[in-house]
């Protein structure tokens, strides 16, 4: 193989991972694996969460050093597990780079669950979470109502690449006006509930966990970057929520 | 019952959240059980312990353990289990009223509730890192144990 072979195949998998929601630390570690269970002397490989710099040596030739700048995010955490499979498997045999750029391709181009399904996921969280902070049904309801439409305008906002401080905030708008109308127009008695229910579906929780990681890995940087980054978000959800709040809750007469 | 309730919520919350982070039929239930365990963990400890910053600490102590040993056992990364398991735990209901209080004007409130949550974060933090590192030591110790055994000559 290569060096360029070499480099193409170990930054692809590098790319995959950390744009589909790896932490930081696993994405330089397997791409460390990778790039010497293929054949390199050396590599060095230096990781953030918008970028990755790898540097190959292979014995007689050229070092090459190669940069990505990674641009969208989303989570899909099953192209994480497959190219971790991948990953591995590349340690225990050895398999020509055709056959493993085909696989790269095939994980890469894996379709998610259907839409419908997802958008439907989305507005269950909103449901259970409104009942497991003892809402009652027609609370539910209303927060089923206000996940679709989160989902749904989240959707079309990350189509216009919108930043997603700004998603998150309408978000939080979206949940905040539809409880306090519906607690203005007396159908429910527990407005909190249902904004706490309908953001949680908003809520971090990937990246509080590999920010966490990441600082317990010691890869400081990226797990200082992710940490901000929850928090500018929960602030993000909170500024969405209070405006409503504020603005709607007189004409109601909360 | 009204303790139980709460973690067939958790479980169902985190079945719909496996399925946005797009994680695959055969681990979908397992890493949906994380938020069941960690709901139940909360559950079982409320009634010896009234502190809930300690509750989360236990939760989130269980739910990594879970996570750890079901990535070893499937051999996937810690991540797709955590990560869906520690949602039901985050202090959503924490955020908002904090937010709630500062918009009301009841600045003292808004503080305690806001160091409350953030207590609460940590406790989640820590129990994370916790498991975490106990569980890279003991890795550690059972692979030196292994090269040591293979050393000697039999």
């Amino acid at each position: 193989m290569t060096v360029s072979q070499l480099s193409h195949i170990a930054m692809e998998m590098g790319v995959i991972l950390l744009s589909n929601g790896a932490e930081t630390y696993r994405v330089e570690e397997s791409m460390h694996r990778i790039c010497i269970a293929l054949g390199a002397r050396e590599a060095e490989i230096f990781c953030v969460p918008t970028t990755i710099i790898l540097s190959i040596t292979m014995a007689d030739k050229e070092p090459l050093t190669q940069t990505r700048r990674i641009h969208t995010r989303i989570i899909d955490l099953t192209k994480v597990d497959e190219i971790n499979h991948l990953s591995r498997k590349i340690c225990y045999e050895t398999l020509p780079y055709d056959e493993l750029m085909a696989e790269i391709r095939r994980i890469d181009s894996a379709p998610s669950y259907p839409y419908v399904l997802q958008v439907l996921a989305f507005a269950v969280i909103a449901q259970v979470f409104t009942l497991f902070f003892g809402g009652n049904p027609r609370d539910s309801i209303i927060a089923f109502g206000i996940g679709l439409a989160t989902k749904l305008l989240m959707d079309l906002m990350n189509r216009l690449d919108t930043n997603s401080f700004f998603i998150n905030m309408i978000g939080g708008v979206i949940a905040s006006t539809v409880a306090v109308t519906a607690s203005g127009l007396g159908l429910t008695t527990q407005m909190d509930t249902i904004i706490i229910g309908s953001i949680m579906t908003l809520v971090p929780g990937l990246v509080i966990t590999n920010a966490i990681r990441d600082i317990i890995a010691g890869d400081y940087l990226s797990g200082l970057t992710k940490g901000v980054e929850a928090l500018l978000i929960a602030a993000a959800i909170a500024a969405g929520v209070a405006v409503p709040l504020s603005l709607l809750r007189p004409f109601w007469g909360g | 019952m009204s303790y139980f309730l709460p973690c067939f919520y958790a479980l169902i919350a985190s079945f719909a959240f496996a399925i946005v982070f797009n994680i695959k039929l055969n681990k979908l239930l397992f890493s949906a059980l994380g938020g069941f365990v960690g709901q139940l963990t909360f559950a079982l400890f409320q009634l010896i312990i009234s502190n809930d910053v300690v509750l989360y600490l236990f939760a989130t102590i269980a739910i990594s353990l879970y996570a750890e040993i079901m990535a070893r056992l499937t051999s996937a990364p810690t991540t797709i289990y955590l990560a869906v398991a520690l949602i039901p735990l985050v202090p959503g209901g924490g955020m908002y009223y904090t937010m709630l209080y500062f918009i009301n004007g009841a600045m003292d409130l808004g503080i305690a509730t806001g160091v409350h949550t953030l207590l609460i974060s940590g406790a989640l933090a820590m129990g994370i890192i916790l498991v975490s590192s106990a569980v890279t030591l003991t890795r550690k110790i059972m692979l030196r144990r292994r090269h040591a055994k293979e050393k000697t000559p039999a």
